[in-house]
């Protein structure tokens, strides 16, 4: 893939890319929009664990448009962007690792998550975070998918 | 694939299903709702289109709710 990075000033990074999907239903985008943003603002869960999460998910699907946006506020080194590349997720600490792993399972192993990979994730960051951390990756694998099928070249 | 909840929900007199979880994040709740009319009540595609869509997509993913 693609690593050379863009930055995206909005409140989620990824509203850039997916406005243009929306344009017959602008009716519909504002309503995503508000919607997509709650995820990065409401604050259940840090910024930081979102990104990894939401890069992790574009490495899976090879999806090279969202793998280039950065969240601006969020750092991350060379070395953990490789690790969200590859899938070694030992540059990360234990409830991230958690996190991630959850991550990995969601897009074609859904039913294979256990219940104490979820406990992971709660006791790490608490029930709403836990929520909050999969509603966002069930979004963040739509926003791969509808990128891949409607703009085949979205794909690496 | 689990059964049972695996989380408590955010109020002790809730029952803990999917319903309840969304209590947690009632802010994107009500967004992701907001939403989720929008689609439902309008566009150029037919209701019967969207449900025979959104149930073979419940059947391949083998989501019971």
């Amino acid at each position: 893939m693609n690593n050379r990075a863009a930055t995206v000033s909005e409140t989620s990074p990824q509203t850039a890319l997916l406005e243009p999907l929306f344009a017959a239903r602008p009716e519909l985008w504002t309503r995503f929009q508000t919607f997509y943003d709650s995820l990065w603002t409401a604050g259940q869960i840090s910024r930081r664990v979102l990104e990894i999460c939401r890069l992790r998910m574009a490495a899976i699907h090879g999806c090279d448009p969202e793998w280039r946006l950065r969240t601006p506020d969020v750092f991350l080194t060379d070395a953990e962007v490789g690790a969200l590349r590859t899938g070694n997720f030992a540059e990360f600490d234990h409830y991230e690792r958690a996190a991630l792993e959850l991550t990995e399972k969601f897009p074609f192993q859904h039913h294979a998550i256990t219940d104490a990979e979820v406990k992971a994730v709660e006791d790490g960051y608490g029930s709403a975070a836990a929520v909050a951390l999969l509603t966002a990756v069930a979004f963040f694998d739509v926003s791969c998918r509808w990128q891949q099928v409607l703009t085949p070249s979205a794909s690496t | 694939m689990s059964t049972t909840p695996r989380l408590k929900p955010p109020t002790p007199t809730s029952t803990p299903d999917f319903g309840s979880f969304l209590g947690y994040i009632g802010q994107t709740t009500a967004a992701f709702f907001d939403l989720y009319a929008e689609y439902w009540q309008r566009g150029v595609l037919p209701p019967d289109l969207k449900e025979t869509t959104r149930l073979r997509n419940a059947r391949i993913t083998d989501c019971g709710y």
